[in-house]
């Protein structure tokens, strides 16, 4: 509830902003602006109100959780976020003329401190000044719509303060970008949005979606003005309302390199990038690959890539050594002395000939169905996963599913995932499999 | 002569000696003459024998056991190599055998030949590999079933220096990581076709065998990182990349880092090449001796030929399909004094001037192409003619303007000729021939299609030219059964005849040829005067004859067949398609000839599809390659079929 507060801050914040600015530039209609401010003012004191009525009320039953609060908490959260989009279509509507400065400013501080009261944290703009904890706080939530959840779930102030100063301090350049610290804005998703199965909510119902364009069609439902072309578009297409400022996220794992704590830090260049992470770095890995059952994974689309090669691509070394890659094994057969690569023995087995076609048709169906068997194991595999997948999340039952149905592979679509006609079609690609189970028998003679 | 020296007979010449003139013969005929005068001189053949070539199996363990100092065994010719045999062979006549005198037949082999052995399997190579430890070449090309089984094999073999193995199509990386890693003393490895090869198999085996001198990666998909893997080989002298498509410019640049003793590369017909890639080898390597850019350039570029001409000591330069700017020849005579030969065949640009200003630079040239180079006459010829005195190959093919002037040059200052190719020179008369058979020493010459001679121009080859080995008269019309008959009593070396479409030529005209005892290789396609008696003569007098062409030769008739048949033993490939043949003649034909490897029997009128299943029983044994009416692969039985599959033959439906 403390996290209501504190966005009022930033909303209240960003219109000073907007007048500031507003004053400055020629290019829009003020009457049609003022009338979105007083509506936005008006919006803004309706809930300051519910807020009061909330606070109130939490004296009364305190620690007991009540169903009603709930529904307040989310209605609360709905009428800000609502709020926030209009602020964001109005400050929009002076962009086209700020449009100019833009990409000048942004090597600049002190240019970019008049614009970036909104959009740039570590902008240290006379304007600003006293501002800029909140300013930050702000200009995430402009910046990233969805990103919603990251006030309404926590008390961000921490955060935001840590943001600031890390903003400032931040001396190191990423390795992989050479961008200057400071012209990028770093976001910070918690955990559990990280692990929610959504990225994209709707503004009034609060409803969950994977991608915007699905959010944009949900829209429509809530009212004509959804309705309009611009409101359907691409949001980056529409005229300028989302600015091109550069975004990087932090991890929210403290003392990963991905943190911006962290003091080589490192940002990450997409959401997309931050839910694999930190995934990857920093939970259980779950998803145990049903054929060779020892690699695991913590992204089911890795063990999907993973299973496309596993027990395929054997390259097999006259030490015994197995690689996956075919490149792998010649480099290693190029460093030591006598190794060389093994043959498959079915070729062996074949008779001179055209038998050898037939022979190896013959073999191949065989390790097809061993591959058959193997997956038929599948049942059993899958419930070890998703009992280990219960370990991985047990904080947070809620998003228990949630990172399979990121991975466009909801839990009724789990099932089919090993299944086994795709073990069948590999199955002509597979002799490689058997003829390193056949190995040691290949390297008597 | 003394009189003393007279009693004593040329026996008495000691062992040395005798050897040393055994080794002094070089033709096959000559040593099997000298072997046949008497026991001693048999003694000598059999000790000397280095180097033996056989066409029947089953008298290899006898001649094994016969010649015990052999360094060299060929069994290219011989269809019916198998594992079984080699391991019957190392069993009989090997270390485990006490019937042999001399010892062990493998023990001093260094070369083996098994070119198109399809029979050979890995463990028959690999027996081979095993008992063989001074073995140091071994050509396996165009073992087409080949792979890595049959490579791993060969790198049992740890001595090896060379190694062929053109389109063994199944070898693949792995194949050729096992040879790079088991010879690590390779010299020379030739991976022609071997598609399945990619960067890294080319990668590891640069890395492993760092004596490789010579490298032929041709036809390869192979990348610039080949490129940049071989330029590595410091010992290297000689690189073939012919019609490799995925190389380019870049890949050249590492090669004119590299391989800093390059002498000969061929970049012919690739396609992603231009000058100025070759501007990076010539400028990496001013010791280049060949280059060979045949197809690969669109245009000779100065800045290419400004890098050329520091090419000293060239000897040999290709850039066939080119155009040519006329002054780059003056800047080839003037600065590549050296060379030895140049093709500029199917060039544009080719002139009778720019070839008198090259011709007065490069007076030792050797080879010359210009075939298609429709441009330059006689006034060209003439130069030649004048300057290089040493010309031994000149290739005029489809130069029409041509006439017996430009012949008269040659046959007055060119004496040292050995092949000419006049085909489709229309301007090639009889008193032409008559210029050219002053040349004595030639043995090859070509005139197809050259219409205006006739049996006269013929005789004056027949009589003067004693050394010819192959002549093609292909289409040449004016010729009859009297040019042959002066021909076959001419040229009693002539090895290789083509007479295809020469209408004229009738039976009297094959009983001429019949006496051409080394004739090898007949072509006689649509000679559609003559019948079964003139292939009989043909059959009964060359005892040689390996290769013959009877296509559409529709009045033979079964009689000739029985002949060839009974007489042409000898005989690897024939044709007959077209023909008038019967199911029992074909039958004996395809069951008598023991050497027959390769018979193409389409439209074959009279025989029936029972005729050419047992045509195919009675071979299928030896027969490597046969074509056949794509009609037929469904009416034989899948035995057949399935054994001609398991002796490595390949079946081409047409």
């Amino acid at each position: 509830m403390l996290s209501d507060n504190r966005i009022k801050a930033p909303v209240q914040d960003g219109v000073v902003n907007q007048l500031v600015q507003a004053s400055k530039v020629q290019d829009w209609d003020p009457s049609a602006m003022l009338d979105n401010l007083s509506f936005l003012e008006q919006k803004i004191h309706q809930l300051q109100d519910l807020v009061h009525l909330i606070i109130g009320r939490k004296g009364q039953v305190l620690g007991r959780p009540d169903e009603l609060v709930v529904q307040q908490q989310q209605l609360v959260t709905a009428d800000l976020t609502s709020i926030i989009v209009q602020l964001i279509s109005t400050a929009g509507s002076l962009l086209p003329s700020g449009k100019h400065t833009l990409p000048a400013a942004t090597p600049s501080l002190e240019q970019s401190g008049q614009f970036g009261g909104v959009v740039f944290p570590s902008a240290q703009g006379p304007l600003n000044d006293g501002f800029q904890p909140q300013n930050a706080g702000g200009s995430k939530v402009s910046g990233l719509p969805n990103s919603v959840d990251i006030s309404r779930k926590n008390g961000n102030e921490q955060n935001h303060i840590i943001e600031e100063h890390e903003l400032k301090d931040e001396e190191d350049v990423e390795e992989g970008e050479s961008l200057i610290p400071g012209t990028y804005e770093i976001l910070q998703l918690e955990k559990e949005e990280i692990l929610a199965p959504h990225t994209h909510f709707c503004t009034i119902c609060g409803k969950g979606f994977k991608r915007d364009a699905n959010l944009r069609m949900h829209m429509r439902g809530h009212g004509d003005e959804y309705k309009t072309p611009g409101a359907l578009a691409k949001p980056n297409k529409e005229s300028g309302s989302e600015p091109t400022i550069i975004k990087r996220y932090s991890c929210p794992y403290t003392g990963c390199k991905r943190n911006k704590d962290h003091k080589k830090f490192q940002p990450l260049k997409t959401i997309l990038c931050v839910k694999n992470h930190y995934k990857r770095t920093h939970c259980d890995k779950s998803y145990i690959c049903s054929r060779c059952n020892t690699k695991k994974f913590s992204v089911i689309a890795d063990l999907k890539t993973h299973e496309k090669h596993c027990g395929k691509d054997k390259w097999l070394c006259s030490c015994g050594t197995t690689f996956s890659r075919k490149d792998k094994l010649f480099g290693h057969i190029a460093l030591f002395q006598g190794h060389t690569p093994a043959i498959p023995l079915e070729e062996a087995k074949a008779p001179a000939g055209p038998s050898d076609q037939g022979d190896g048709n013959q073999s191949t169906n065989k390790v097809g169905s061993m591959n058959f068997n193997f997956s038929s194991n599948v049942s059993s595999e899958s419930e070890v996963q998703s009992s280990t997948d219960i370990k991985g999340s047990i904080d947070d039952p809620a998003g228990y599913f949630s990172p399979l149905s990121f991975d466009t592979c909801n839990f009724g679509g789990f099932h089919e995932f090993p299944r086994p006609p795709f073990d069948d079609s590999e199955s002509s690609l597979a002799f490689l499999l058997s003829g390193s189970c056949n190995y040691p028998q290949k390297s008597e003679d | 002569m003394p009189p003393f020296q007279s009693n004593k007979n040329i026996l008495s010449l000691t062992e040395d000696l005798l050897v040393r003139i055994y080794e002094i013969l070089v033709s096959e005929s000559d040593r099997k003459s000298f072997r046949l005068a008497c026991r001693e001189f048999l003694r000598i053949d059999s000790l000397t024998r280095k180097h033996l070539r056989i066409l029947r199996i089953e008298f290899l363990p006898v001649l094994l056991h016969k010649y015990p100092r052999l360094q060299s065994l060929d069994l290219s010719a011989c269809p019916r190599i198998e594992d079984g045999v080699v391991s019957l062979l190392l069993s009989q006549v090997g270390p485990a055998s006490n019937s042999l005198r001399f010892g062990n037949w493998t023990r001093g082999l260094k070369s083996l030949v098994l070119s198109r052995a399809t029979g050979l399997r890995f463990s028959g190579l690999e027996m081979l590999a095993r008992a063989c430890p001074c073995l140091e070449s071994v050509d396996v090309s165009y073992c087409c079933g080949f792979g890595d089984r049959e490579a791993a094999a060969l790198s049992f073999a740890v001595g090896l220096r060379e190694l062929n193995m053109d389109k063994c199509l199944g070898l693949t990386d792995v194949g050729l990581a096992k040879i790079a890693v088991g010879c690590l003393k390779l010299e020379k490895l030739s991976l022609k076709w071997c598609m399945e090869i990619t960067d890294l198999g080319v990668d590891l085996l640069c890395k492993k065998c760092v004596d490789l001198k010579f490298l032929d990666v041709s036809y390869l998909k192979v990348t610039n990182e080949s490129l940049h893997s071989i330029a590595s080989l410091l010992k290297l002298e000689a690189l073939g990349l012919m019609a490799c498509p995925l190389i380019d410019d870049v890949g050249l640049q590492f090669i004119e880092r590299g391989c800093p003793l390059l002498k000969a590369i061929d970049v012919s017909r690739c396609q992603g090449l231009s000058s100025s890639g070759l501007m990076f080898v010539v400028r990496g390597h001013g010791n280049l001796l060949e280059l060979n850019a045949g197809y690969c350039l669109s245009e000779l570029s100065t800045a290419l030929l400004h890098q050329i001409k520091n090419l000293k000591h060239l000897e040999v330069i290709r850039i066939d399909g080119a155009r040519i700017p006329e002054s780059s020849f003056q800047v080839i005579s003037a600065n590549c004094k050296s060379l030895v030969e140049i093709g500029v065949s199917k060039c544009v640009g080719v002139t009778n001037m720019g070839l008198m200003r090259l011709v007065s630079g490069c007076i030792n040239l050797r080879v010359l192409n210009l075939t298609c180079c429709h441009s330059i006459t006689d006034a060209a010829i003439s130069a030649i003619a004048n300057s290089c005195r040493n010309l031994v190959c000149l290739k005029l093919e489809s130069c029409n303007m041509i006439t017996e002037k430009g012949l008269c040059q040659l046959g007055s200052f060119c004496l040292l000729l050995e092949e000419i190719d006049l085909t489709d020179c229309c301007g090639v008369n009889d008193k032409g021939l008559e210029y050219l058979s002053r040349c004595s020493e030639l043995s090859c010459l070509k005139l197809g299609l050259c219409s205006n001679i006739s049996d006269k121009g013929l005789s004056y080859i027949s009589s003067n030219c004693k050394k010819i080995h192959e002549l093609d008269l292909y289409r040449c019309t004016g010729i009859g059964d009297d040019g042959l008959d002066s021909l076959s009593s001419g040229c009693k070396e002539l090895k290789k005849l083509n007479l295809s479409y020469c209408n004229e030529v009738s039976d009297r005209g094959l009983g001429y040829i019949g006496r051409l005892e080394e004739l090898c290789d007949l072509e006689m396609r649509a000679l559609n005067k003559i019948t079964g008696v003139g292939l009989e003569s043909v059959a009964a007098g060359c005892k040689r004859l390996a290769d013959l062409d009877l296509k559409h030769c529709e009045k033979v008739d079964d009689l000739g067949f029985w002949a060839l048949a009974y007489y042409s033993r000898n005989l690897r490939q024939i044709n007959l398609s077209y023909c008038a043949i019967s199911d029992m003649a074909l039958c004996l034909v395809m069951g008598n000839l023991t050497r027959l490897q390769e018979a193409k029997l389409v439209h074959l009128c009279n025989v029936t599809v029972e005729g050419f299943e047992l045509a195919l029983r009675a071979c299928c044994i030896r027969i490597k390659k046969v074509k056949l009416l794509a009609t037929l692969r469904f009416m034989l039985s899948a035995e057949i079929l399935e054994t001609l599959h398991a002796r490595g033959c390949i079946i081409r439906w047409d």
